[in-house]
């Protein structure tokens, strides 16, 4: 008896093999997002998918915290599995990265993981890609997060993006200026965290707030639109703090506007995140074909400051799973990958080499049978293969592989002669 | 997307008063005893499927439906990433503590080891926490006024609307664990996506419930809250 036990052949609940067009998918996405990325001068980094716990749990979304794989380091200190990437580019800011010149502009990719229940339909592990602007604490920069993530969805071919751009202090500062005790304010925040509107209006029954503050309060889904609604808020809100935050939005629509993204931005007012965590601006990117959003931003002013190396910083994680879930119910497209697969008869051995690697110069995927065979004259090829005799190369394409790559192998078997 | 909006609506107690709901707010024309044989029903206004009260949520959540009806109940025990965006009114019942008579917690004396029989562990978690008592739970799936009688549990925290199955099976109340009643939810991105389809349905739903409620002194449901066996 083999002392090896036989492995299981099932996955842990939460987690996804990615094979054929569906990890095609997710590569390009990935790959769309860092080039765009790159393109518009952010710098790639990496960083370990192990942080200590206290550092991860500085990072966004308390209600996370539960939600971590943690274990013990040799020593006894508690390590966790990283459930979002931006504290871990923080930590490189504040240490490696300190005294670069500002502003500092970063980007990365990679998995996070979550040990949230299985069979909620949620995974556990998903594909993050990111950028963090460090360094400038005006609203050029939170603009310019908001158009790299609308520029790199569409890269990966994502149509019909929808950004909704609130702030951070917009319901704080609203809350503040209400005229509540300490009791219904913190009722009131904690329902505008859980997203229970029924609870909001419950504990604000009864209240000394404002009408003004009450009526916008309760109107929270709806205070949404383009740049007029910044008027409609202003018309009915007297609180410097809350008149403050419109003005920056203002603002930021028109460095938006410049850079000609405003046709699918919403403000959205009633946007509620992750106060402690975000101090200005803040976004998300939705598409009509996915309940969940493809992706989430903001300013974090506050975050460099708990590792000593204090910092404006804004930045934003693209979600490529929900991404490639978009793509899929967007186009219901599915294709893979296209290799050639190129056979050769025996004589034709050493030519085929030379022919396949010219392929591949020429950017096509090859893949060259490894042993040779014959094909008689006239025999009908399958779909996506050549085959290279005395009597030259002969292919067949799949249908949705057009006149291009004709063209490509007609000059390649040109270039042999 | 044709067809409007994708609502959710629970199977059982709920069913008949939230299919009349969205008729009179005129969301949909639904004949219950329709959906009731096929599941689905596509009208000009909206698509409407029937499902299990406790995968409401998970469809809304996941974004397969774009609104959910759902008694609070559910939501209490399976928090999920979704809106809740109108109290609706019908379903009334609540969550309390009842014990079999004669025990001593219906004199208002809790002993220092206590094991309560729940379907509903979550709020009944959060009720105990906040009342400072040290509770043993003890999670079923049904029949939760037998506990005590056979000996499982000292008490129940269970669902009741007219008490009559407490009665029934020899249990009074202690006290009042929590208020439910029907709720709209929404997905998140649907409220972004289709803001206008949802912010409209809520609104709707809104003033069909307080119409109601003005007209006639009573949520618009003839039988209100759960039918007790």
């Amino acid at each position: 008896m083999s002392a090896l036990q036989s492995p299981a052949r099932g996955r842990a609940g939460g987690f996804a093999d990615w094979v054929g067009a569906a990890a095609q998918r997710r590569r390009a996405v990935t790959e769309a997002f860092v080039d765009t990325f790159a393109s518009w001068g952010y710098e790639y980094l990496a960083t370990p998918l192990v942080e200590p716990l206290e550092t991860v749990a500085a990072g966004v979304g308390g209600g996370l915290q539960t939600q971590l794989f943690r274990f013990m380091d040799a020593d006894g200190s508690l390590l966790a599995l990283v459930g979002e990437r931006t504290v871990s580019v923080a930590r490189v800011v504040a240490t490696q990265l300190q005294g670069s010149p500002s502003p500092l502009r970063l980007c990365y990719a990679g998995p996070v993981l979550f040990n949230r229940a299985p069979l909620g339909g949620r995974r556990r592990e998903a594909m993050q890609a990111g950028c963090e602007l460090i360094g400038h604490p005006g609203l050029a920069a939170d603009a310019e997060c908001i158009a790299v993530a609308a520029a790199a969805l569409e890269r990966a071919g994502i149509a019909g993006v929808q950004i909704d751009v609130g702030h951070a202090d917009f319901v704080p500062s609203l809350l503040d200026s209400a005229n509540l005790d300490a009791a219904s304010r913190a009722r009131v925040a904690a329902a505008l965290h859980q997203r229970d509107l029924v609870a909001v209006e419950e504990a604000l029954r009864g209240t000394e707030a404002g009408d003004a503050e009450r009526e916008l309060l309760l109107a929270f889904p709806t205070l949404r639109g383009g740049r007029e609604i910044l008027d409609t808020a202003g018309a009915r809100i007297t609180g410097p703090r809350p008149r403050r935050v419109l003005a920056d939005l203002a603002e930021l629509w028109t460095v938006l506007d410049r850079h000609g993204i405003t046709a699918s931005v919403h403000l959205d007012l009633g946007a509620v995140r992750d106060w402690d965590y975000y101090t200005g601006p803040t976004f998300e990117l939705f598409s009509a074909d996915l309940g969940w959003p493809l992706g989430t931003g903001g300013r974090y002013d506050r975050l460099l400051e708990a590792f000593g190396a204090g910092a404006p910083a804004t930045g934003f994680v693209l979600h490529v799973d929900r991404c490639c879930d978009a793509l899929l119910r967007g186009t219901g497209e599915n294709g893979g990958a296209s290799v050639l697969r190129l056979g050769y008869a025996p004589e034709q051995a050493r030519e085929a080499v030379v022919v396949a690697s010219r392929l591949r110069g020429a950017g096509l995927a090859v893949a060259l049978d490894l042993e040779a065979s014959v094909q008689r004259p006239g025999e009908l090829l399958g779909d996506g293969r050549a085959h290279l005799d005395g009597g030259g190369l002969r292919w067949r394409l799949r249908d949705r592989e057009g006149g291009g790559l004709d063209a490509l192998l007609a000059a390649c078997v040109e270039d042999a002669r | 997307m044709n067809g409007g909006l994708r609502i959710a609506l629970p199977a059982g107690a709920l069913f008949e008063d939230a299919c009349r709901l969205l008729v009179a707010a005129g969301v949909a024309e639904i004949d219950p005893a329709r959906l009731d044989r096929q599941l689905s029903l596509v009208t000009r206004l909206a698509t409407v499927v029937k499902v299990r009260p406790t995968d409401v949520p998970v469809y809304v959540e996941m974004g397969a439906c774009d609104a959910g009806i759902v008694g609070k109940d559910i939501l209490w025990e399976s928090p999920r990433d979704c809106y809740e965006l109108v109290d609706l009114r019908f379903g009334a019942c609540r969550l309390v503590l009842a014990a079999p008579e004669g025990s001593p917690l219906t004199r208002g004396s809790f002993p220092r080891s206590l094991r309560a029989a729940t379907k509903y562990p979550v709020a009944a978690r959060r009720y105990f926490d906040s009342v400072g008592l040290a509770v043993e739970l003890i999670k079923l799936h049904g029949s939760v006024e037998l506990a005590p009688a056979m000996g499982l549990a000292d008490c129940v925290v269970d669902i009741t609307a007219t008490g009559r199955t407490l009665t029934a099976n020899h249990l009074v109340e202690v006290a009042e664990a929590g208020r439910s009643t029907a709720r709209l939810i929404s997905n998140q991105a649907s409220l972004k996506t289709r803001s206008g389809a949802v912010n409209q349905l809520a609104a709707a739903l809104r003033r069909t419930v307080t119409d109601g409620e003005v007209s006639s002194g009573s949520p618009p449901s003839a039988g209100r809250g759960r039918s007790a066996p």
